[in-house]
């Protein structure tokens, strides 16, 4: 197993005879990776499988070559923000945190120190005194979060983290995710929404019924349905020239005006063929293109193609 | 990413006191030490009762109070009062975290399963005997003040507060014995409180068991240590009283050996708090 990824061989996990998850195996790389899936297909379980709250029935996993059962080397590398929004009786968000950096080795000024620099980044500054029993649930969030990042680990495992916060703090923790990811950490991000995942994702990994049913970049995902034709919107001052054109060619099964005659939506069984011959047709037909676009290369359309249902509606 | 300022023993060392000094605040600080001090001031309360209505014929005689409270001690301190004042501290130290659905930021940090199973026993024995000390010490206070100067003269001798270092010595062994039972009942049992009932079953038929028998409870070897003798009343099967240093080895035995079965089971603790 590398040391340089997260991998997941073979692992299933059994809650007496209901099975959490069924045989997964995925390798993880450096980035921001989507887990998606509808509630109670099994994410929260691979999570937890991750970082040792669960034990795996059978097969093996390893996190940048630790294995999860040996958390004093696994969380020195790993900070994982759970679903479960409970915290210690009593303690306000500074206390839980220097608690928690005291756990990690730092002594008492230090763990002060760290954790007003945390409270800042989450935007909780003001906040940290209080008890996060009072908190609203984003802030409990961004509390959760802190203690996930307060170490600076290399992995970060994000449970629907952006569940209860305003628009504008899901801007925010977006931004702060792709940043943490930028620097070269493997940021595990999983959601039930799935057009979010589609917004912060270079990678997905969509789980159902406790499998995985696809992994990879969505693009790359969306090339091998090809029992679906591909979607492709033009957005052009003619899209009546271009349908005509369009349909002329074999692999195109359907041709669409769409959006009071501001474009046309092709859908093509060959995506290999169609771009070369589109960039022919426009040239002939001298339309002003505005936009060329897949219509189907989200993650929403192929869970939706995956697994007949899409996430978010469950 | 942050690295430790310790590592190994020293590391390990610190974060047992972190976890155990969190434990002495929630146990003594917070909403838990309510019926722990509601129970440590049951014999305080007795003591002080039978201190302002102690007949005048028997305040001459501090000697009764000594027998009195060896009874008071053995029978109700130890069985009763250290029995569910270490099963409310210590039981709650994993299931209360586990129903307050808190305990994966305990797992979630880089710790050793074990040095949170020690750090928590620590934390619980700390409060434990501090709780039960201080109700020891006051009730042993309250039994000889009402014989006025020889009562105050016996508090201050040698034997006086031999037999009182004996008792707190005991307290805390009981504490300590106890304890790790309990401690191992909250992380195995979703209902400790059964198997502590059971067991409490046990420790009171004591008294009433051959001695191979007697030699798998807590309490025969805390009744060796009492500084008092004390009757185990008629129908109690007498044996030979266990010599001092191996009724505290036995003790300590029985204690390690529990928190290191609680250690291991911490190995394998998976957070399910859906089915817990």
């Amino acid at each position: 197993m590398s040391a340089g990824t997260i991998t997941v061989a073979d692992v299933s996990k059994f809650y007496g005879e209901v099975l959490g998850v069924n045989r997964v195996t995925v390798e993880i790389l450096p980035g921001l990776t989507g887990l998606v899936g509808p509630n109670g297909s099994g994410k929260s379980t691979l999570m937890h499988l991750l970082t040792g709250l669960l034990q795996p029935s059978q097969g093996e996993i390893s996190v940048l070559g630790v294995p999860p059962n040996r958390p004093e080397a696994l969380f020195r590398l790993v900070g994982y923000c759970t679903q479960y929004d409970s915290f210690p009786g009593g303690a306000t968000g500074r206390s839980f945190l220097e608690h928690t950096l005291t756990l990690h080795g730092s002594d008492g000024r230090e763990a002060r120190r760290r954790a007003s620099e945390i409270l800042e980044r989450v935007g909780l500054a003001d906040a940290g005194g209080r008890r996060v029993a009072g908190y609203s649930k984003g802030m409990r969030q961004r509390v959760k979060l802190a203690q996930a990042i307060c170490h600076e680990p290399q992995v970060l495992i994000l449970d629907e983290p952006l569940n209860g916060l305003d628009p504008m703090g899901r801007a925010e923790m977006i931004d702060l995710f792709k940043e943490l990811a930028r620097g070269g950490r493997h940021v595990v991000v999983s959601s039930h929404i799935l057009h979010e995942v589609d917004l912060i994702s270079d990678r997905v990994v969509m789980i159902h019924g406790g499998s995985v049913v696809a992994e990879g970049s969505i693009r790359a995902v969306r090339g091998e349905i090809t029992a679906q034709p591909l979607q492709v919107l033009v957005r052009c001052d003619r899209p009546h020239a271009v349908a005509a054109r369009a349909f002329e060619l074999p692999h195109v099964v359907e041709a669409r005006i769409v959006d009071e005659a501001t474009g046309v939506l092709l859908r093509t069984t060959d995506a290999g063929r169609f771009f070369p011959e589109l960039g022919r047709i426009i040239l002939d037909t001298g339309v002003e293109v505005e936009t060329v676009r897949p219509a189907d290369e989200n993650v929403d359309a192929v869970y939706d193609y995956l697994i007949g249902t899409t996430g978010s509606s469950s | 990413m942050t690295g430790p300022a310790a590592s190994g023993w020293a590391l390990w060392r610190r974060q047992a006191t972190v976890l155990a000094r969190q434990e002495v605040g929630r146990s003594l600080l917070g909403r838990r030490v309510l019926p722990v001090l509601l129970l440590g001031a049951m014999p305080v309360g007795i003591a002080l009762l039978r201190a302002l209505f102690l007949p005048e014929s028997q305040r001459a005689h501090p000697g009764h109070s000594t027998t009195e409270l060896a009874q008071v001690f053995h029978f109700f301190v130890l069985r009763f009062i250290v029995f569910f004042t270490t099963a409310l501290l210590f039981v709650k130290l994993f299931r209360g975290e586990i129903l307050e659905r808190s305990l994966h930021y305990q797992l979630l940090a880089p710790l050793r399963r074990e040095v949170l199973a020690v750090g928590k026993y620590l934390g619980g024995l700390a409060s434990a005997a501090l709780a039960m000390a201080a109700t020891v010490a006051a009730t042993w206070l309250l039994y000889y003040l009402p014989h006025g100067a020889a009562g105050l003269a016996h508090t201050a001798s040698a034997r006086g507060l031999g037999e009182l270092a004996a008792y707190l010595g005991v307290t805390v062994l009981a504490c300590a014995a106890y304890g790790a039972l309990f401690l191992l009942a909250g992380l195995f049992f979703r209902n400790p409180m059964v198997p502590a009932v059971l067991f409490l079953g046990w420790e009171v038929l004591t008294p009433f068991l051959p001695g191979y028998l007697k030699a798998l409870s807590i309490v025969h070897y805390l009744g060796s240590l009492a500084p008092v003798p004390v009757s185990q009343g008629p129908f109690a099967l007498l044996v030979q009283p266990v010599p001092g240093f191996i009724a505290v080895l036995a003790l300590v035995a029985i204690s390690a050996g529990l928190v290191a079965l609680a250690a291991w089971r911490t190995r394998t603790l998976e957070v399910t708090y859906s089915v817990d």
